[in-house]
């Protein structure tokens, strides 16, 4: 079997009373793009810290390729921040910040540096800017600099800390490619911590949901995505009408629940299997993207009443009333049936879009 | 209605700058008055700068008030940046002592301190003269430099110094390669005001002062008893020359910090 690189196990980790890291247990493969999501506050960054060394942890172990390295200090550990700030010396340029990290190990000469420093530059695409000072660098490019200053000391594993957070849409954008790009060239693991679901789902090999301390759920952005394991996941990743129903018929992979005047199958999640009493009931999350709107009764359909038809570029959000709940519906482009304002429709959904789960955690959600 | 504002401001503000440099220009101008009483004006002459520069016992506090002013604003500029930059790793109770304890010789008034340190250095059998010149002067100096360089050490970013950590340097040589040279030009402005204040003070140096070394402001001091003679204009002169020429380069130093934040 193939050893981990990094094995948390039952990290704990306490500010004061405050218990911020609840637990914490997983293992990153060599390699892998791991992301670390979830709100803000929630213990991601602690964690991302706790690895580094910056954070000292109550109890638990840290195993980096089988070894301890919970007692290190952090210039003793072979991982590398990159900090959203990006933390760039400002009295050195370009040059002296991405050779700072040999600099003080001695591990290389000046002219093997050198040549390592063009090559860094090389591959964050920031060659010839080696004189120039971080003041006179934008957004973007300091955070390549960061990277490659990281990168030059080829850490066992790449720690970044929302490091897209203080740039713009449209560079963000750029960045996520380019990043995930720039993993895949250099083999490093990496260890990306954002509360922004689209760019953990848009780069990473596995994700770590984390909410309160604790890792809610752990797998590829597919399985996340589609199969949230609880409510907290659910509700975080992806837009979704989320309510609870009745169960009338509760089953094993599928369980059949009342909604409005009709009774549906829904695919049960895979921490609910046959979690459902016979006559309990349940929540139900539909992805909105995943939902259909049409005027005819077809089989698993639910009737409803237009409430408000709103055109928001490529996509149309609409808003219908079934029975006392409101749900929305977003379709792209074009819609079945051209309905208007208060005429009766018939919603229903692809079925890998709706998943029934445990009401455990409803009452407190507060919803 | 802005106008009419505006224009009592710029009276107020002009009349506070008269009544603050009249007097001063009027020591200057009477240093190079011929006669030896301040009651008239007799025309030009050089005359006191010449029997300034040929009085020995001047010439001598001079000398040691220059090498305390260096010697202080040497030892308060490490005194007080170590102080600084080691309170950033001590416990949060630690750090409000030394705060604490800096704060204090700022507040005790110099009369006390003086007296104090008196009896201190001569139950220690200490010599006064230049080296209890220097210490009790560090003693009202380190404050200040810790004051500016701690200022400066909160701009600084902490994440730079965890990256630098990070990065594989030992506290030591982040201290040394990242700390230092961002707060250089704090504690070259600190050390800049420390030898004003030193070469500045009177009271604690009146309690310092041995035999044969007196500072130049003690000095000016007991001429003063005799009478105000041209030469102490001319005298004061020259020092207002001295501090104006200390406070221009230390604002040159902060004016050219330019790094970016």
């Amino acid at each position: 079997m193939r050893q981990p690189l990094l094995s948390l196990i039952n990290l704990n980790k306490y500010y004061g009373d405050v218990h911020v890291l609840k637990d914490v247990s997983f293992t990153i493969d060599e390699g892998e793009f791991l992301t670390l999501l979830g709100p803000s506050g929630c213990g991601k960054t602690t964690l991302l810290r706790c690895i580094a060394g910056l954070e000292r942890i109550q109890s638990g172990d840290i195993l980096l390729s089988g070894t301890s390295i919970k007692d290190l200090a952090p210039n003793k550990r072979n991982v590398n921040t990159v900090f959203q700030n990006y933390a760039l010396f400002p009295h050195f340029n370009v040059y002296d910040n991405i050779a700072y990290g040999p600099r003080m190990t001695k591990s290389l000469n000046e002219s093997q540096l050198k040549t390592r420093v063009s090559e860094v530059l090389e591959l964050v695409q920031m060659s010839g800017y080696e004189q120039r000072m971080p003041h006179q660098l934008s957004g973007g490019q300091r955070q390549r600099i960061a990277i490659a200053r990281a990168l030059i000391n080829e850490p066992s594993i790449l720690l970044l800390d929302e490091p897209l957070g203080a740039l713009d849409l449209k560079l963000r954008k750029h960045m996520q490619t380019e990043l995930a790009h720039l993993q895949r060239k250099t083999g490093t693991t990496f260890v990306y911590v954002t509360h922004d679901q689209e760019e953990a789902l848009n780069m990473s090999d596995r994700i770590v949901v984390i909410d309160q301390g604790e890792v809610q759920q752990l797998g590829s952005p597919r399985e996340i995505y589609n199969n949230p394991k609880n409510l907290f996941v659910t509700s975080f990743i992806g837009d979704r009408n989320i309510f609870p129903v009745e169960v009338v018929e509760p089953g094993e992979e599928c369980s059949k629940v009342k909604l409005g005047e009709s009774v549906v199958a829904v695919r049960n999640s895979s921490s609910a299997k046959n979690a459902f009493p016979a006559e309990g009931s349940a929540i139900l999350a539909i992805l909105m993207d995943k939902m259909r709107i049409s005027c005819d009764e077809t089989e698993n359909a639910v009737k409803g009443r237009a409430l408000s038809i709103h055109y928001a570029g490529s996509q149309i959000r609409i808003e219908v009333q079934v029975e006392d709940r409101v749900l929305t519906v977003v379709e792209y482009q074009k819609i079945d049936c051209d309905c208007q304002v208060g005429d009766t429709v018939y919603i229903s959904w692809e079925e890998s879009g709706a998943i029934l789960l445990p009401k455990d955690g409803w009452e407190e959600r507060g919803v | 209605m802005k106008e009419k504002t505006n224009r009592l401001g710029t009276f107020y503000l002009s009349l506070f700058f008269v009544i603050l440099y009249l007097p001063v220009l009027s020591v200057i101008l009477y240093s190079f008055n011929a006669s030896s009483s301040t009651a008239q004006w007799t025309g030009w002459t050089l005359d006191w700068y010449r029997q300034l520069f040929s009085d020995r016992v001047i010439a001598q506090s001079f000398r040691v008030s220059i090498v305390v002013a260096v010697l202080t604003s040497l030892l308060s500029a490490v005194l007080g940046t170590f102080t600084a930059v080691v309170s950033q790793w001590v416990t949060a109770r630690m750090k409000t002592a030394i705060q604490g304890m800096m704060i204090l010789p700022l507040i005790v008034p110099e009369v006390a301190l003086g007296v104090s340190l008196l009896f201190f250095f001569n139950a220690l059998g200490l010599p006064f003269g230049t080296l209890t010149l220097v210490l009790s002067h560090s003693l009202f100096c380190v404050p200040y430099v810790y004051i500016m360089v701690r200022l400066r050490l909160q701009e600084i970013d902490k994440s730079i110094i965890e990256s630098a950590l990070d990065l594989g340097a030992s506290t030591l040589q982040m201290v040394r390669t990242i700390i230092l040279p961002l707060v250089a030009p704090s504690i070259l402005t600190a050390a800049l005001l420390c030898l004003a204040m030193s070469l500045d003070d009177v009271i604690i140096s009146t309690y310092m002062s041995g035999p044969r070394s007196t500072t130049l402001p003690v000095h000016i001091f007991s001429m003063m008893r005799v009478g105000v003679t041209p030469k102490v204009n001319a005298l004061c002169t020259l020092i207002l020359m001295g501090t104006f020429f200390i406070i221009g380069l230390s604002q040159l130093v902060t004016k050219n910090r330019r790094f970016a934040k």
